[in-house]
């Protein structure tokens, strides 16, 4: 594993103020390693959703510094930020946010849209990315016919289709049973042996566990958990 | 200095900036708007209608416009009357040489004179009592009367051995004629103590609707009348049939051709211009058709503007996405603007054709022959398609500013 952190926080701090301050993240020291596997676990309104927000390059910090590939991007312009979440980081939220009346494979063409590829490879792209998935048999289905488990790989695929080097999950099991939470954790867990870094906000224990880094979020303070 | 810093940094990185293809774009839009036809229908429907309002109450419009010209008066259309400007002008213009020359115009069909005289009582015997009426004494030569056109119900017109001659002929109309008690030509009518006879009764004329209380006699048997009357009771003038449209020439040349010395001394009375009547009556449909239009229009933009507004909250989680997945602000702003600009051209393509059926379809209805003018149709779509670009704006700006976070949040 190389050295050099692929994601370094230094004393970031975010801080929600309208009229009273509100410290949802306190000054934070992180790195995030490539191939790591980071599970972020703490109660609701903790801070862990800031946490990764801040990391997908999806909220500023108010404070400190945000180094990825070497380069500060903290307080980088939105050019810079979009470019990166859109080409380098990978989104699953627990929602979904599959775009309705689009097929599985237009949901996940829809990820490269705004990226170096035209419409032809872009579709040549979704579909191994939803082979590699192993949906490759509903690629023309809607998503309002399709199960959590299903539409949460659907959007693993829009994530994964773009090569990121990060994969960013908020709360992926949530709105699933066992049985789909097991199948997405094996996704994840695949991508991640194939080398992807992938960081997991949970409030599962179980699905904290199958991290190789564990951090807790408490009160907008992170600690990492020991083994 | 920032443009080549963050290129640096971007290359560094090992990624582009974010782009958007205009095919991209448009695809992207039509499958929004395809995609979810109920919500598309609504919104571009105020468009539908504006469009349509304008197409049909124009096309509507002109196709009356012109059925008022297809209905207007024809022998009305061809009939140029010349007068003096007053009654000191020399009676010279009336001469049959002067009136030769007009005929010899181009556009000139016939063309004679009419001199009209005072009110006089006509009686049906020399004597006293018995049957009178009152009857305007009018002098017109054959050619005039090929203007004046009488319908007869009995007898003939006087013909050019009578005007020659001076001959104390007269028709009647059917009114006067029934007055005095005169059912068949051959007898005698009076004036003062001169007998007329009677050679033709009319029921109707085709122009100079005046001449049916009027007693017609040779133009040179009324000329006769007038020596001995001032010349402000005579009212003389010369009468012209035209070729259908001539009307208007004619009645700038009649003066040169009657009077050449001072042609500024008679004045020609020529009917309007049917393509002048029909577009001032087009022109007035048209002005309250547009305001009709442009009110719908206005409707359709505001009725986009509001269904795309309404549909930003609707689509937060989906803009969120977009932009986490690299769009930048520009991008959401522009595919809006796309969707809600190709919704209002649909919309105005739409209700142009619908337009076009209506106006089809009330013209058939009628009978009439529908107009719709091409250029309507486009300008309608065209219009359509700018409603739902200013209609966009203000949900556009507003999908913009959506920040990702907020929009992801479950």
């Amino acid at each position: 594993m190389s050295a050099t952190a692929c994601l370094q926080l230094k004393d970031v701090e975010r801080v929600y103020d309208d009229g009273h301050p509100i410290h949802a993240l306190r000054p934070t020291d992180l790195d995030i390693f490539a191939g790591d596997y980071v599970t972020i676990t703490g109660a609701s309104g903790s801070g862990k959703s800031t946490l990764l927000n801040i990391l997908g390059l999806l909220d500023r910090p108010t404070a400190g510094s945000y180094q990825f590939g070497g380069i500060d991007i903290a307080a980088a312009g939105e050019k810079v930020r979009g470019a990166v979440r859109g080409q380098k980081f990978g989104f699953v939220f627990q929602s979904y946010h599959l775009v309705l009346r689009r097929s599985a494979l237009e949901n996940v063409e829809l990820g490269m849209l705004y990226g170096p590829h035209r419409a032809r490879r872009r579709r040549d792209v979704a579909a191994e990315a939803l082979e590699r998935i192993g949906l490759s048999h509903r690629m023309h289905a809607d998503p309002r016919q399709m199960s959590g488990g299903e539409r949460q790989r659907i959007a693993i695929a829009r994530a994964i289709a773009t090569r990121p080097s990060v994969l960013f999950c908020d709360e992926p099991t949530g709105n699933l049973d066992s049985q789909n939470t097991a199948n997405v954790l094996d996704v994840l867990q695949e991508l991640h042996r194939d080398g992807l870094t992938v960081v997991v906000v949970t409030h599962d224990a179980h699905v904290a566990s199958v991290g190789t880094r564990r951090l807790s979020v408490t009160d907008g303070r992170v600690r990492e958990e020991q083994r | 200095m920032r443009r080549r810093n963050n290129a640096r940094v971007l290359e560094a990185l090992g990624v582009r900036v974010a782009k958007l293809r205009g095919v991209d774009l448009i695809r992207e839009s039509w499958i929004s708007i395809a995609g979810n036809p109920g919500r598309s229908l609504v919104t571009a429907l105020g468009t539908v209608l504006g469009a349509a309002a304008f197409v049909s109450t124009l096309g509507l419009s002109s196709t009356l416009g012109r059925q008022v010209s297809a209905e207007f008066d024809v022998y009305r259309a061809t009939e140029v009357v010349v007068r003096a400007e007053d009654a000191q002008v020399s009676r010279e213009w009336q001469e049959s040489e002067k009136l030769g020359v007009l005929r010899s115009l181009n556009g000139v069909q016939a063309a004679g004179a009419r001199v009209s005289l005072f009110e006089r009582r006509v009686q049906r015997t020399a004597a006293l009592g018995g049957d009178t009426a009152s009857a305007r004494i009018v002098g017109a030569d054959p050619e005039a009367l090929k203007v004046i056109q009488p319908r007869l119900t009995t007898g003939r017109l006087p013909d050019q051995f009578h005007e020659e001659t001076a001959a104390k002929v007269a028709l009647l109309p059917k009114t006067i004629a029934d007055k005095l008690g005169v059912q068949r030509t051959g007898v005698a009518v009076f004036v003062d103590d001169q007998a007329y006879s009677v050679i033709g009764i009319f029921d109707e004329v085709e122009r100079s609707p005046e001449a049916m209380i009027s007693l017609l006699v040779p133009f040179r048997v009324a000329e006769e009348l007038s020596f001995g009357i001032s010349a402000d009771q005579v009212d003389r003038e010369v009468l012209i049939e035209t070729a259908p449209g001539a009307a208007q020439y004619i009645g700038r040349q009649a003066p040169l051709a009657l009077h050449p010395q001072s042609p500024e001394s008679l004045r020609a009375i020529a009917p309007p211009d049917p393509m002048t009547l029909r577009r001032s009556v087009e022109g007035n449909v048209t002005k309250l058709s547009l305001l009709l239009s442009i009110v719908a229009l206005a409707i359709g933009t505001v009725s986009i503007g509001n269904a795309a507004s309404a549909s930003i909250a609707a689509r937060t989680s989906e803009i969120g996405l977009r932009r986490a997945v690299g769009a930048r602000p520009v991008h959401v702003f522009a595919q809006l603007l796309g969707e809600t600009t190709v919704l209002g051209l649909a919309g105005g393509l739409a209700g142009a054709f619908l337009g076009a059926t209506v106006t089809v379809g009330a013209s058939l209805w009628n009978g009439w022959q529908p107009v719709i003018d091409l250029k309507q149709a486009v300008l309608a779509t065209a219009v359509g398609a700018a409603a739902g670009l200013i209609a966009g704006l203000i949900p556009a700006l507003k999908a913009m500013r959506i920040e990702p976070v907020a929009a992801l949040q479950r």
